[in-house]
């Protein structure tokens, strides 16, 4: 075990979460299994106390989990300096088996967490709060999810070998590879843009004709080409080495941390997108979520998008 | 106007310590009643008003308020619906002694962020309708007990909520101000007001005006 101080603050962390959403699981399922909002029963007030104070331990850690993602991803860079071989965070999540199941699995949580928070925040709007039974079953579900990457987390932190070779991420995100990653490599990088421009044209044609289900669903498919032209395309023009893959490099001082605002970027804009399709709000909600969404969307394609047209116009040739 | 129905109310459920506040209230008061409910400390006469105001929940039962059940609101709704129609007045006041009295009776507009001529219009009118606006600037603490009490209304009735709630009003006051505080109540059941006090000062018993009084002994009621 790695007991740095970033290590340790997030072990410390975990304990307390698991703790509080220990007791948040069990009053949850209480509440899931007995709620009925038409009872006037002794019951019912109970569960309508505990809803309050349980929404509130899930709120609470919710929040609190969503920054510190960034901060997971600052350890795994303060940690590639003691690893050997390592030069990023990749080669930090590479070192162990666990370290590529936890980042999946930190990034569904995310959505899953931001997605209770809106929902909460919509079942408090309405006096008799449609939405609490929805709430509290994600919760139960969300839960095991949460535990896992507690757990998943702390294993791979603690299987992290300093005597041991690990990869760089030069190697872990090329065509050589020997990875599911590198299989991203053999499609050809125009159909991989074309594929992201034309997502992204979709995602405004449904903002303006206010299709939200749609606009959801193009959302989704969009975090997942934007992740691969990341790597693909749009890091090489970030590191203006057409070799350099790595996602996680960008997050370094040498390139301005900007990959911290590009992955908020997305994360935002796709999620306020999920939102509106899978969250019935008020008129006025679902208007701002979509323009909110819209918002971070464009900008995070206007971002990516400079990098190689800067280049372009400094260099005159493409990568 | 506002019904209970079947209402317990028990503190400390589950713990040693429980206390059966009320058991199976059931009653109702018409829009522009005025009703006491009087009765001995303890009796439940405050967990009644705590219940009407949605300060509090019952155990197990239902407090409508305008066919609404405000028993099920949540926390934030029952602020929304306390702001909107409810003025309280506390047997010690509640007031926030180094303020003024403007300031003091000024308080529940402020979540309402009214317009200026707004505030300076119902300020005013409830200043001159309590007869305190000679205190205006003067900090509450330099004030008497009649004085107070007459803040307190002032502040109560400063939103024009439909519903006035007085808990033990005239606990601190000798017989001529309370005399006066009736006859301020008096005129505002006269200008439409719902009006519930939890009272044991006799002075409040066998009044003409008086629409109900309820005998609240040991969580139940008598008619």
């Amino acid at each position: 075990m790695i007991l740095v101080p970033e290590v340790l603050t997030i072990l410390i962390l975990n304990f307390i979460f698991m703790l509080f959403a220990s007791i948040a699981f069990f009053l949850s399922l209480k509440i899931f299994l007995k709620w009925d909002i038409s009872s006037n029963s002794t019951l019912q007030y109970t569960l309508e106390k505990q809803s309050y104070l349980t929404a509130t331990i899930i709120k609470y850690i919710f929040i609190i989990k969503l920054p510190l993602f960034l901060f997971f991803i600052f350890t795994l860079d303060r940690l590639s300096h003691i690893l050997t071989g390592a030069m990023c965070g990749a080669g930090v999540v590479d070192a162990t088996d666990y370290g590529n199941y936890l980042f999946v699995l930190k990034i569904l949580n995310l959505y899953i967490f931001a997605y209770w928070l809106a929902l909460h925040s919509e079942d408090m709007k309405h006096e008799n709060q449609p939405y609490t039974k929805a709430k509290f079953g994600l919760f139960i579900v969300a839960f095991f999810l949460f535990i896992s990457e507690l757990i998943l987390e702390g294993v791979m932190f603690s299987s992290i070998d300093l005597n041991e070779l690990v990869s760089c991420c030069g190697t872990i995100y090329s065509s050589s590879a020997n990875s599911y990653i590198s299989k991203i490599f053999a499609i050809n990088p125009s159909v991989l843009i074309t594929t992201f421009y034309i997502n992204f044209f979709f995602i405004v044609l449904f903002y303006l004709l206010k299709r939200s289900y749609l606009f959801a669903i193009v959302n989704i498919f969009f975090i997942l080409i934007s992740i691969i032209t990341l790597i693909t395309f749009f890091g090489t023009y970030i590191y203006e080495l057409p070799s350099h893959h790595c996602p996680f490099c960008f997050l370094q001082s040498d390139y301005y941390y900007v990959g911290y605002l590009l992955y908020l970027l997305l994360y935002i804009g796709t999620f306020y997108a999920i939102a509106v399709g899978f969250i019935k709000t008020q008129e006025q909600t679902k208007h701002s979520n979509f323009n909110k969404s819209m918002l971070f969307t464009f900008l995070y394609v206007v971002l990516v998008s400079l990098y190689p047209i800067l280049y372009y116009i400094k260099n005159g040739v493409w990568l | 106007m506002i019904k209970l129905k079947n209402i317990n109310k028990i503190y400390n459920l589950n713990k040693n310590d429980t206390v059966h506040a009320l058991k199976n209230i059931n009653f109702s008061i018409n829009e522009g009643e005025l009703v006491i409910l009087k009765g001995s400390s303890g009796s439940g006469k405050s967990t009644i008003l705590s219940l009407i105001a949605a300060l509090n929940k019952p155990t197990s039962g239902e407090v409508i308020v305008d066919g609404k059940q405000i028993s099920k609101l949540p926390d934030n709704f029952a602020s929304l619906y306390r702001r909107d129609n409810i003025g309280f007045i506390f047997q010690k006041y509640n007031l926030i002694a180094d303020i003024s009295v403007k300031e003091n009776i000024l308080l529940p507009l402020i979540p309402l962020n009214p317009k200026e001529e707004e505030v300076e219009k119902k300020l005013n009118m409830v200043m001159h309708q309590f007869k305190i606006a000679h205190k205006k600037e003067s900090l509450v603490r330099n004030l008497s007990g009649g004085e107070q009490q007459r803040v307190a209304i002032a502040r109560a009735n400063v939103n024009n909520p439909k519903i006035i709630i007085a808990d033990e009003p005239t606990a601190n006051l000798d017989e001529n101000l309370s005399l006066h505080f009736i006859e301020i109540l008096k005129e505002l059941k006269f200008q439409g007001k719902t009006i519930v006090v939890a009272t044991h000062d006799p002075l409040f018993f066998g009044l003409d005006f008086v629409d109900k009084e309820v005998e609240v002994t040991n969580g139940t009621i008598n008619l």
